[in-house]
């Protein structure tokens, strides 16, 4: 080993399933060797023959549905909202001069805290969920957008510019495609912390949702379907990532070309 | 009649974080003839640079004016193309898109616009590579395409700022021939700032010379080797003649500008 020395692409993929695998002993040591109680941590087997009592039994797939579907739906809207206003902040800057303070404050205020007051205005229906995601992603994608189109390579818009674009073409043409890899990035990043948001919604006033099934199974003391649950949420974490890069790294091919 | 009159143009830097203001150009007046070839050499830092993102519109000037046609210039515009020293190629689009940009932005149908690119990206001799991003093209293939996209928008003026800094010795020479030809067949006002003396006389009709910071102009030398020139010119007698004169004008100024 040494520094920034890179790796073969098979020894890449051995080595990170590697850990899982490490992973998992530690759990089933500790679990099946009797160091922890099972009441406070189900062992790997318990933990799998939940989630397939969960799945066949219990409808638990309906409960991912609804969760995904909550997190994609307050992320888009964030997306919709955020992309342009950051957009518009890093172009302009009186638009950032008068946004940015605002922006920055309410990027601080956490999502979660707000679940109370969404729940009086809101209820706990479906508006409630997307808003705590809204909240919780609008400000961040704004921001990053923000800086992004703002660090734009000063020699390219001005090279546009003796190239005869106007403002409107500048933005069109230089700002947005220069950036979009960055946002696309943005977005990526955001959609991770967008999860987070979701589950601690559901945790508090939902009647479905992989939130939901998880403070269920607490009462119960299921910890094999806690741990499932977070298994679940892992994974389609992953699955959306892989989307993201591989479909980032298609629409951008210029940037690895 | 001049095409283009620049008329007391300075430039003064303000102080930065409470500094004094810096004087990068002193006034300054020059006129261009259509279809001339000037190159304006310097020591860096000498505001030939300025000078020219004055007359691209990129900067405004302290004092006095650039005139166009007779029209005063306010700011950056397609009438005055430019290539930089640094790689602006727009890294998201291919060769062919980036020699449009210009006539797309001007709203040119692609039927029409695309023999134009079509002849330029010829021109600089980069049929085959139309479809490939920036990044894979060397640095001289990029400036190559960067002076293909600002003559395909056919400016009165094409601007270039030490264009060929960045490139080694050997392609430097291919690329002073290639922009050398195109100006010769087909005639275009041009204004060339170049630290590098060689290739200010080459390729230039006039060479004009400015002093160290804070600049002004110093001399301007006709050169009156005939056209076309080939790059064996550059043993010629005449050709030593100037470079000789140009290099004493010039090291007196990089003497001041290194001691300063």
């Amino acid at each position: 080993m040494r520094p920034l020395q890179p790796i073969s692409p098979q020894a890449r993929v051995l080595l990170g399933i590697l850990f899982f695998v490490l992973f998992f002993a530690g759990w089933s040591l500790a679990t099946f060797g009797g160091f922890v109680s099972p009441t406070f941590l189900a062992d790997p087997i318990t933990m799998v023959k939940d989630g397939i009592y969960l799945l066949t039994e219990q409808g638990f797939l309906r409960d991912i549905g609804m969760t995904v579907w909550r997190v994609v739906g307050g992320f888009v809207l964030a997306a919709v909202v955020a992309v342009p206003v950051g957009v518009a902040m890093g172009a302009y800057k009186p638009v950032e001069a008068l946004l940015e303070p605002f922006v920055s404050f309410s990027r601080y205020l956490p999502a979660s805290a707000f679940i109370p007051l969404l729940i009086l205005w809101a209820g706990i229906g479906e508006m409630q969920k997307l808003l705590v995601i809204f909240i919780g992603s609008v400000f961040q994608i704004i921001l990053m957008v923000a800086v992004s189109v703002a660090a734009t390579r000063r020699d390219l818009v001005e090279a546009a510019y003796t190239l005869g674009a106007r403002d409107r073409g500048i933005v069109r043409r230089v700002l947005i495609p220069a950036n979009a890899p960055d946002i696309a990035e943005t977005l990526r990043l955001v959609l991770g912390w967008a999860w987070t948001y979701v589950i601690v919604a559901e945790l508090i006033g939902a009647s479905s949702g992989i939130g939901y099934m998880i403070i269920n199974s607490q009462a119960l003391m299921a910890t094999g379907q806690i741990i499932f649950g977070i298994i679940v949420i892992g994974i389609i974490g992953l699955i959306s990532d892989f989307a993201f890069k591989t479909a980032n790294r298609h629409l951008f091919a210029w940037r690895l070309a | 009649m001049s095409e283009l009159i620049i008329q007391g143009v300075s430039r003064t830097f303000p102080g930065v974080r409470g500094g004094k203001p810096v004087q990068a150009l002193q006034p300054t007046d020059l006129e261009i003839a259509k279809n001339d070839f000037v190159t304006v050499l310097g020591p860096s830092g000498c505001g030939k640079s300025t000078l020219l993102r004055i007359i691209a519109g990129l900067d405004q000037p302290t004092t006095g004016k650039v005139m166009l046609e007779g029209t005063e210039i306010k700011g950056p515009g397609a009438d005055r193309g430019m290539v930089f020293q640094s790689y602006t190629l727009f890294p998201w689009l291919t060769v062919r898109e980036n020699v449009a940009f210009g006539l797309r932005e001007r709203g040119l149908p692609a039927s029409s616009s695309k023999e134009i690119v079509g002849s330029y990206i010829d021109k600089v001799g980069l049929r085959g590579f139309e479809d490939h991003w920036p990044k894979q093209l060397s640095g001289g293939m990029q400036q190559r395409t960067a002076i293909a996209r600002a003559l395909a928008n056919d400016p009165k003026i094409l601007l270039l700022d030490e264009p060929f800094g960045a490139l080694d010795n050997q392609t430097r020479g291919l690329m002073q021939e290639l922009l050398l030809g195109i100006w010769e067949r087909e005639q275009k006002t041009v204004i060339f700032v170049t630290h590098d003396i060689e290739e200010a006389v080459f390729m230039a009709s006039r060479v004009v010379t400015m002093t160290a910071r804070p600049g002004r102009i110093k001399s301007v030398t006709p050169v009156d080797i005939p056209h076309p020139r080939h790059y064996t010119v550059k043993a010629s007698p005449e050709f030593s003649r100037l470079r000789l004169k140009l290099t004493e004008e010039i090291r007196s100024e990089a003497i001041l500008a290194a001691s300063s």
